[in-house]
């Protein structure tokens, strides 16, 4: 018997939607998980995916792409390639590791509601393949992760960080709850696979695999890469659900891809932005963020924005203005709060790496050179107790990175400036104007606590160091340090520093 | 976190001092941080316990006095918390009062 054509089973295998008897279209895809909105019902019956596969197809093609990455992860499993990774990369590692294991797992949840409540069965398909991609990456990610555990227990937060009230973990939990968890299926589709994976997860698993490689990490190089297929695949749904969105709703549309691009381009300028431009080796850092973010996000945004009709964010100025500011800031963050991550943060300003800052970054030394050259002078003068923390940095209450994002005044100079509104009988605070913007509009919906709302209610106790510090779950083999305060230090040695802090007396 | 900038107890009749948790952030630092203070605490105090985090450990210390700047005016350094206005959440920035021509 002659095999069919694709396309004469295709529709009949993959479009199964019933006429129900006993139940009206609403108990089945009730509007707060399927979301169709101001959408006709009968709209959805057009969603159609631009590349096929059936499910004999995805498991052969999967087997394969496991089987390499396995054999590659045994290869190396044995040889000493790990103990040769910088200490910067390896916290590149860390953070990645910790960041993305679990939220992969979240990433199942949100295929799998789109595999219930998606609006049509070409829609709930592919979410099925979505859901066991995303399986894939969160057991991939966690299992890499975990091999390390024996050499270096930070690698112990691949699997916990994402399950703690540490910082970090916190702001990730308040991205992607919104993105993946509470949203319906159809705002899932523009947030999660549309603006996310089609544009945001390039900057982790592409820019991030091209450093891992020159970093000499083909271990994690290979495993990111593998993942990034699958992304390639399911972030197809968010396409066929925007075109139908945008023509019949085009302002709701418009407001979740703008919120959910902010959103992104905040928590992936603390991850990707610092393993980038300070994380990796000097000498195998192959663009800067600010470059990668142009070439591989903005451009594709655009031309994204363009095929549907939509017009950029209003906030466009804004986000250009922070590629030169906000991971340089949120990088001092981290090292300034180190002992409160699971990585250790390489500094990296010595003169040859200011110098890459300030090529990439013309104006770099000018918003962080002054308070990075107190800091090297504080560690020279014996004094790496100054550079310790001893409050918590001001959260955003949007996206609950710290506040740090200065703006250049009429005058020149760079000051961080204060955002806030006054709300139910409170005051909120805000990194950015875009930040509270989003907050105002979207502030009926769920909106964790931040770290800091959470100490000032007295719900960390005691109320100092230690106590936040327990309260985020970390332990004294865990808090970062930086590996190697000399490396960036030793060629200011010398040099006259005034203006310092004395250093207190034992 | 810090003591710096808390006062002793109130003198006999007044109210005990309340604790007034700020967002503060000291003259050009990087980050906006938490400093709390209580509604005893004068304004120079208040200048104090913000710089106790910043000047001479992110920003390089100079010789001038400090001001404190709640909804862009100057407040007298002698001013309390409570007499300024000044609410637990709300921001305050703390500048260097450095004298023209310098």
């Amino acid at each position: 018997m002659a095999l069919l054509k694709r396309e004469e089973w295709q529709g009949f295998v993959r479009d199964v939607d019933w006429s129900y008897r006993y139940v009206d279209d609403e108990a089945v895809y009730p509007e707060w998980h399927s979301g169709t909105g101001k959408v006709p019902r009968e709209a959805w019956a057009a969603w159609e995916e631009s590349y096929k596969v059936s499910y004999p197809e995805y498991v052969a093609t999967q087997r394969e792409k496991e089987a390499a990455a396995y054999a590659v992860k045994g290869a190396l499993q044995r040889s000493g390639v790990w103990d040769g990774l910088s200490e910067g990369w390896k916290s590149a590692t860390k953070m990645h590791f910790g960041g993305a294991a679990v939220a992969e797992y979240a990433a199942v949840l949100a295929e799998l509601k789109m595999a219930r409540f998606g609006l049509t069965g070409a829609w709930r398909n592919m979410a099925v393949f979505g859901q066991l991609d995303e399986l894939r990456h969160a057991s991939i990610t966690t299992f890499f992760g975990h091999e390390f555990i024996g050499r270096d227990p930070q690698y112990d937060w691949t699997q916990k960080a994402y399950q703690t009230n540490n910082w970090v973990a916190i702001a990730l939990r308040n991205l992607f709850d919104a993105m993946m968890s509470s949203a319906n299926v159809v705002d899932i589709a523009l947030q999660l696979p549309l603006v996310f994976e089609t544009g945001f997860t390039n900057l982790q698993f592409v820019a991030l695999a091209a450093d891992a490689l020159a970093s000499g990490d083909v271990n994690f190089a290979n495993m990111i890469s593998s993942i990034q297929t699958d992304e390639a695949r399911h972030s197809q749904q968010g396409g066929p659900t925007l075109e139908i969105l945008a023509e019949h709703d085009p302002v709701r549309a418009q407001w979740v891809v703008d919120k959910t691009f902010w959103a992104s381009a905040r928590a992936l300028s603390a991850l990707t932005g610092v393993s980038m431009d300070y994380y990796t080796p000097l000498e195998h850092r192959k663009q800067s963020y600010r470059e990668f973010m142009e070439e591989w996000i903005i451009d594709q945004f655009i031309r994204t924005l363009e095929q549907y009709g939509l017009r950029k964010p209003w906030y466009w100025d804004e986000f250009m203005r922070g590629l030169d500011v906000w991971h340089h800031a949120l990088h001092m963050g981290f090292w300034v709060w180190r002992p409160t991550i699971w990585w250790r943060p390489m500094a990296a300003v010595s003169p040859d790496e200011r110098a890459w800052l300030t090529e990439k970054y013309p104006n770099w030394e000018k918003v962080f050179g002054d308070k990075w050259d107190v800091i090297i002078d504080n560690v020279n003068a014996g004094n790496v107790a100054a550079t310790l923390p001893e409050t918590l940095p001001w959260l955003c209450s949007n996206c609950h990175l710290p506040c740090c994002n200065a703006t250049q005044s009429r005058d020149g100079t760079w000051r961080v400036r204060d955002f806030s509104l006054s709300y139910d009988d409170r005051v909120y605070h805000f990194c950015t104007i875009a930040c509270r913007q989003i907050f105002w509009k979207d502030r009926s919906g769920v909106n964790h606590e931040t770290l800091v709302d959470r100490f000032l209610a007295g719900r960390i106790q005691p109320m100092d160091v230690g106590g936040v510090l327990g309260y985020m779950g970390l332990t004294p083999e865990v808090m970062g340090d930086d590996p190697d305060y000399e490396a960036w230090t030793r060629d200011y040695q010398g040099r006259p520093a005034a203006g310092l802090v004395p250093a207190a007396q034992p | 976190m810090s003591e710096a900038g808390t006062t002793t107890g109130p003198g006999a009749g007044e109210p005990a001092p309340e604790l007034v948790p700020l967002n503060a952030i000291f003259a050009t630092d990087f980050v906006q941080i938490l400093v709390p203070v209580t509604t005893a605490d004068t304004m120079a105090e208040v200048a104090a316990a913000v710089a106790y985090h910043v000047e001479g450990k992110r920003v390089r210390a100079l010789p001038y006095d400090k001001v404190v700047i709640y909804h862009g005016e100057r407040l007298p350094a002698g001013l309390t918390v409570a007499a300024a206005g000044i609410k637990p959440l709300d921001h305050i920035t703390v500048e260097y009062d450095i004298p023209e021509g310098s």
